[in-house]
């Protein structure tokens, strides 16, 4: 069984679009779904660097997919919907 | 060798502002520095505007290879006259210093400076230029030649003169006084920076006074010939990426301490050096990203919102409770004398999206602003190249 892997993007437009309130997920995952997922911030994403393609920071990625626009709801939702699908 | 220099200063009791002048300019292109200090006639607010024309001016005239003796005519003419006193009055020391050790050194009427080799005083031979309009004005003409670990330590007489009337001072701290606490400050950490040695001798002789009040400005200002602390800092991607690697390697094989300012800039060294960055999101200080950890590498941080906030710390001041990325870094600048800053010049559009909530400025400008602060206010080597 492998863990949901969170990364938070850290960088200059992920932070001042929203990534600072995001850490709040640091406490609430573990948590929440304990031994299930795993959140970690990362420098830059580097999303954000292709315009033409993300203009929606910040960005959070949960496994392999993009949460663009992220909250902590949106992140929620996400893990929750790969539980049921039975991702572990 | 490295010339670490810094003067601290304390004003005369009552007044608001200094009656020394403390100023000095480095030439990086000649591996030159000159530094005066000067102590204008009286206190407050007009002793300083004698001692800042004076320290002007003899930087000016000495920039532009003038005679000496000549300049300080001029000086003496050219000062606003006293009402009180009817003269036009500032003593001043002055030191023309290469990285070679080459010193030269002018007083009028300063205490005399104290030069500290090898744990040891040394009384230096001199000569003497005679004023020739103002009768008592005589010059001391030094001509040094400096080694690794020598000192040079400059004073105005609110030092050699602190505690005068105190019951077991009564001639004050004297010169011998300010030798005697030097040798014991170096004895006790024979590599004190500058700026510590003069901190210790202004508290030192402020403390020697009656009730602890200045009875004069007192500065105090040390020179020393040291190897450079070296720092460099990576900010930005390189503008042609197929150079990531070529600078990734660069950076690594620098001497010195190390920072990365960027968050694409760590991807980019971690995955050229393929040095894993270590991200720590539970301690975001005062609206800053927190800093991430990488082995070799002494700090990373994001980059322009920290570099904004830590140009913002080093123009004001760091006045907040809480440490976080920006006082990091600054305190990393600052103890570093020769700093040099390798920018990307690759730019993130994403920065410059309208909708973003704040203002974010070119890394570039941010740098130059930084490097400026760095050079005239705290009298750092830099070097800023663009990658």
């Amino acid at each position: 069984m492998s863990k949901i892997q969170v990364k938070i993007c850290m960088g200059t437009t992920c932070f001042v679009m929203g990534a600072a309130h995001l850490q709040e997920l640091v406490e609430i995952l573990p948590e929440k779904y304990p031994d299930k997922v795993e959140v970690s911030g990362v420098t830059c994403l580097e999303l954000c660097s292709d315009a033409s393609k993300y203009t929606n920071a910040p960005y959070v990625k949960v496994n392999d997919d993009v949460i663009a626009d992220a909250t902590i709801e949106k992140v929620l939702k996400h893990i929750e919907r790969l539980l049921e699908n039975g991702q572990e | 060798m490295f010339i670490d220099i810094d003067c601290t200063q304390e004003k005369k009791y009552n007044q608001n502002t200094y009656g020394d002048c403390f100023m000095s300019k480095r030439y990086p292109e000649k591996g030159e520095l000159i530094a005066v200090l000067s102590d204008g006639l009286g206190s407050g607010i007009k002793a300083n505007i004698l001692a800042s024309m004076t320290a002007t001016m003899l930087i000016k005239f000495v920039e532009a290879g003038r005679s000496i003796k000549r300049t300080c005519e001029v000086i003496m003419n050219a000062l606003p006259v006293c009402k009180v006193r009817k003269i036009s009055y500032s003593t001043f020391s002055m030191a023309q210093c290469n990285e070679d050790g080459d010193v030269k050194i002018i007083e009028e009427g300063n205490p005399q400076f104290v030069y500290i080799s090898d744990g040891k005083v040394v009384e230096p031979e001199f000569t003497v230029i005679d004023s020739e309009t103002f009768k008592n004005r005589h010059m001391h003409v030094y001509k040094l030649k400096l080694k690794l670990g020598d000192r040079l330590v400059f004073c105005s007489d609110g030092v050699t003169q602190s505690g005068l009337g105190n019951p077991e001072l009564k001639l004050g701290l004297r010169r011998s006084g300010l030798i005697k606490c030097l040798l014991e400050k170096i004895n006790e950490n024979p590599d004190i920076s500058s700026s510590e040695l003069s901190k210790n001798i202004v508290r030192i002789a402020k403390n020697t006074e009656v009730d602890r009040q200045a009875k004069d400005d007192i500065s105090c200002c040390v020179i020393h010939y040291r190897h450079p602390r070296k720092a460099l800092i990576f900010t930005g991607p390189p503008y042609h990426m197929e150079k990531d690697r070529h600078y990734a390697l660069e950076f690594q094989q620098a001497e010195g301490k190390k920072a990365i300012c960027g968050g694409t800039t760590a991807n980019l060294i971690s995955r050229e050096l393929n040095i894993p960055v270590l991200c720590d999101i539970t301690g975001s200080v005062g609206k800053l990203p927190a800093v991430s950890k990488m082995e070799g590498i002494d700090l990373v941080t994001e980059g322009i919102l920290t570099l904004t906030r830590t140009v913002e710390y080093l123009e004001n001041g760091f006045k907040e409770k809480e440490k976080n990325a920006a006082s990091e870094l600054m305190d990393f600048l600052l103890n570093s004398d020769c700093i040099e800053f390798m920018v990307g010049a690759k730019l993130n559009q994403a920065h410059y999206d309208p909708n973003l909530p704040i203002e974010i400025e070119i890394r570039k400008n941010i740098i130059k602003k930084m490097a400026k602060i760095l050079e005239d206010k705290y009298i750092k080597k830099v070097i800023v190249r663009y990658i």
